[in-house]
């Protein structure tokens, strides 16, 4: 072990002592932020939308909807049998010291017929990124994992869209699952594709045609019927903490305080808060494209308790699709805390240390076949000779 | 036209061997998982020999997630559904060496060598099953083995590798089977009598 606990161990005292220190100051501002999230549903909208333009620029106050932002909804009534879709993506990032220089983007989705009494159907798409124009940004520049994580985003949304137009899937013979009341996809993440939303970014032609693509299988998912949501477990954002502060007029504070310790202590189990408008600014493009991004927050019963939920527009319009995400995850939650779809989305997608063997494996035969002397570097021979831990039995 | 010969089919990799015998996990779903008497084979000596292993134990490893939710206080149908028939469950299995295949022919002993970490075990196919179990050669080192549900072992191995050939060479594989073990067991007639008796059944 190469770990020195005993330098680490007075730095980790630390580090529990300043996490009970700022647990301890959130608790004590905490009643003031619930007041004031009352006292915001009270100001009149334009004076609210007022106050949060004010905002300063270091704040991301979330914007209102339709609904009252200190409200709450009770758990809808689930359907008897609904379709439930989820996709995760993961990636083997490019290695200059690899044997060969690609990527790889691995989906993983299952389409599982709740209340059919059918195991689920699921899927693995593995693709392989190696011609120059995958490896290399517009500008000429070796491909940055920002670009990868955003082709991957896209592909997980495409999978959902291409589940969600075709025909409902069981992994056994039988009739066809036609009578499902409705489908929900979930992906395991926010809904704003996060590479389009940093500004530097968002201008390159190759982030704008993965914004694009993803756009297009938002596109598809509106009119295939499903409704869409993606799951944030234990989120840390604090946007409405934020439209708090902002609608009081004051600066945002030194101890940070997430909108999941907030709504702890508003929601009841299984229910939601009120939606709310992502502050993003890359939103706006989502918007005017039809697919403006909102989110609330879901007290799902389980042990993290509060998740934040992200939305598109026409499901937050679509009382039907939004009962169907509001029902359908807590009912998945009650497992395994997060919703099972995505659990098994996530395993599936996952590319382990054997997985990544096995394809280097693969690429290096490959090479060998054309003439190409695939090796890896010296420095990643290296590496592997001392990360192994030495082992004295079998 | 003849039928293209069946893929191997995967159903583990070895993570333990020695002469005697060799361990392999994987993640299978059920209905891949082999059974309990059948053979498998895994290379050894830079796949120069296949060592053949009869299967005397199969065990499904601990997991997480299904830990998590047999826990729950009843799980959802679709998840049990789906982690007995869909999702790959670890397994790990446990084989005796019962001989090798040399690439010329079956030698009816242990291998020279045991197979190497990580190498593929496959199944036998049923034409492998069928020209291995040929000869029972091989049920000297079975008998001698400690320590295992031998005469369980046996009487699977007999039925799967009696399912193997045509349905009108069963009876008389059986039956030439329950003789060679009479041979064998000809000093312990209790045993000889059980093994028999399962065999009939």
């Amino acid at each position: 072990m190469s770990l020195d606990l005993r330098q680490v161990l007075p730095q980790v005292e630390n580090l529990g002592l300043q996490a009970a220190q700022r647990a301890s100051a959130a608790a004590a501002r905490l009643p003031h932020l619930e007041r004031g999230l009352i006292e915001a549903a009270a100001l009149d909208r334009e004076e609210l939308l007022r106050r949060l333009a004010a905002a300063p620029a270091t704040a991301h106050p979330a914007r209102p909807t339709d609904e009252a932002v200190d409200g709450s909804w009770p758990l809808p009534p689930h359907p008897a049998r609904l379709r439930i879709l989820a996709a995760d993506g993961s990636q083997v990032y490019p290695d200059r010291h690899g044997i060969a220089f690609f990527y790889m983007v691995n989906v993983g989705s299952i389409d599982l017929p709740h209340g059919a009494g059918r195991p689920p159907h699921t899927a693995i798409r593995s693709d392989l990124h190696f011609a120059d124009e995958d490896l290399r940004d517009t500008r000429g520049l070796p491909i940055d994992t920002h670009l990868i994580n955003a082709r991957r985003d896209a592909a997980e949304m495409r999978e959902l869209a291409r589940l969600a137009e075709g025909p409902a899937l069981s992994a056994v013979e039988g009739p066809a699952l036609s009578a499902v009341e409705g489908t929900l996809a979930l992906l395991d993440n926010g809904l704003l594709l996060w590479a389009a939303s940093q500004e530097q970014k968002a201008s390159r032609p190759d982030v704008q045609r993965v914004l694009d693509d993803y756009l297009q299988a938002l596109d598809r998912l509106r009119a295939s019927g499903a409704a869409l949501a993606g799951y944030i477990s234990r989120p840390r954002s604090a946007n409405v903490v934020d439209l708090v502060e902002a609608a009081a007029g004051l600066a945002p504070a030194a101890a940070p305080v997430t909108d999941r310790l907030l709504f702890g202590r508003r929601l009841e189990p299984y229910a939601r808060s009120a939606r709310f408008r992502h502050p993003a600014r890359i939103n706006d493009e989502f918007a005017s494209r039809g697919h403006e991004i909102q989110f609330f927050y879901l007290h799902t019963g389980a042990q993290d308790g509060i998740a934040r939920v992200e939305i598109p527009g026409w499901v937050a319009d679509d009382p039907d699709r939004l009962a169907r995400v509001h029902a359908g995850i807590v009912e998945q939650c009650r497992d395994t805390g997060i919703p099972y779809p995505l659990v098994r989305a996530h395993e599936l997608a996952l590319v382990g240390q054997d997985d990544r063997r096995a394809l280097d494996n693969l690429v290096q035969a490959a090479l060998i076949r054309h003439g190409v002397t695939g090796l890896a570097s010296q420095k990643a021979q290296t590496k592997r000779w001392t990360s192994r831990r030495r082992r004295h039995h079998l | 036209m003849t039928a293209p010969a069946p893929e191997p089919v995967l159903i583990g990799r070895v993570t333990r061997c020695n002469i005697q015998g060799f361990a392999g996990g994987i993640r299978l779903t059920e209905p891949d998982r082999p059974a309990f008497g059948a053979l498998c084979r895994a290379p050894a000596q830079a796949g120069r020999i296949y060592v053949i292993g009869l299967i005397y134990e199969i065990s499904i490893e601990d997991d997480d997630l299904a830990r998590q939710l047999a826990a729950s206080d009843e799980p959802a149908e679709e998840a049990r559904l789906d982690q007995q028939f869909v999702r790959p469950i670890p397994i790990e299995i446990r084989a005796l060496s019962v001989g090798y295949d040399d690439g010329l022919r079956y030698v009816y002993d242990l291998p020279p060598q045991p197979p190497n970490t990580l190498a593929n075990i496959y199944a036998l196919t049923a034409e492998e099953t069928q020209r291995f179990t040929a000869s029972f050669d091989y049920l000297p080192l079975v008998l001698a083995a400690p320590q295992l549900p031998t005469d369980s072992l046996l009487t699977a191995a007999f039925r799967l590798a009696a399912q193997a050939r045509p349905e009108a060479e069963r009876r008389a594989f059986l039956v030439s089977a329950g003789r060679e073990c009479a041979r064998l067991l000809s000093r312990d007639l209790g045993r000889l009598n059980n093994l028999v008796r399962s065999l009939q059944g």
